[in-house]
């Protein structure tokens, strides 16, 4: 938060609140970023496992089932990788649902704060 | 989900007075009210809040270590879950569970598993107890269960925490300028006293 030079705008509790609200969603913006992040790297994995699994001519597959490497027929394989990856993109699409709504309250919070503040605050990241 | 409760105009403005050990931050109105409610001067008013925040930030990195903890147990107690499902869904066909595990980094072995009614779950404290694939589920359900609401609940915390390390941050922001605003009175009340 920026100090201004001795300006008297006065910080209503409406204000603190939706400062307070500014900063929840920012932090909820950096948070979903990072999980988007990482569905969409679970999202590529399984599609890379998907893609060499119909290369192999292999019949058994070592899957990895908590911390081991069960063996499972290829066909089951297949179909557990095609559970998971209509999961994670289900995940995925939430995910970048919510950004764009925190993204949104983001924009409209800050323009009611500019309005207010202007010069005042800083609302950009660093 | 939101920790404040007041609706628009409340007179005294602080929402919730702590939850659950965190303080809360009181809103400040007017700063001049503030300061002779409280009997302190600029300084010792700063520095107060400035103490505050510093003790905020000592809980967040708390709860934000509990958090990352939650975090990595919970997907733990998933993967122990898929495998007794396995376990499970192997039981009717007869078949053993062929599977590599490793005895050591790097170094893996072959297991055959053959169909079986129990597990054995670690519970901590070099303790490991036998259970039937149906206990073992609803044990380690229960478990995600509660790790779950237990991290929601952190979570909550971490807001609740954040929204007064911005109350106080915009507090001691407000009291710096009304200083400067009032030395400035000061100084231009001074100017024309002399001309």
């Amino acid at each position: 938060m920026q100090q201004g030079g001795g300006s008297d705008t006065e910080v209503t509790w409406e204000d603190q609140q939706n400062i307070n609200k500014f900063g929840r969603l920012n932090n909820r913006f950096h948070e979903l970023e990072d999980e988007i992040k990482i569905a969409k790297e679970t999202n590529d994995n399984l599609e890379d496992a998907s893609n060499e699994l119909i290369l192999t001519d292999e019949e058994v597959v070592r899957f990895q089932i908590g911390e081991v490497f069960a063996h499972v027929s290829k066909d089951e394989v297949e179909n557990r990788i095609e559970q998971m990856k209509e999961v994670t993109s289900q995940k995925l699409e939430k995910l970048e649902e919510e950004k764009e709504s925190v993204l949104a309250q983001m924009s409209e919070l800050k323009k009611i704060l500019y309005a207010k503040f202007n010069d005042s605050i800083n609302l950009e990241e660093d | 989900m939101a920790s404040s409760s007041s609706t628009s105009g409340s007179a005294s403005g602080s929402a919730v007075t702590e939850r659950r050990g965190i303080p809360g931050a009181q809103f400040v109105e007017d700063v001049q009210t503030y300061l002779t409610q409280s009997g302190l001067d600029v300084g010792s008013a700063l520095a107060f809040l400035q103490e505050r925040l510093q003790q905020y930030k000592v809980v967040e990195m708390k709860l934000l270590a509990q958090q990352r903890d939650l975090q990595a147990k919970i997907p733990d107690i998933e993967k122990c879950l898929d495998v007794v499902a396995t376990l499970q869904a192997k039981k009717g066909t007869g078949e053993e569970l062929i599977a590599d595990f490793e005895v050591s980094e790097g170094i893996y072995s072959r297991a055959r598993i053959e169909e079986t009614n129990s597990v054995c779950l670690w519970l901590g404290a070099n303790v490991m107890l036998e259970y039937t694939l149906e206990e073992a589920t609803g044990l380690l359900q229960k478990n995600l269960d509660n790790a779950r609401a237990s991290l929601e609940v952190l979570i909550a915390d971490l807001q609740f925490l954040r929204d007064q390390v911005t109350i106080t941050q915009v507090t001691i922001a407000r009291v710096y300028n009304w200083d400067v605003h009032q030395r400035r009175i000061q100084q231009a009340v001074a100017t024309t006293a002399q001309e």
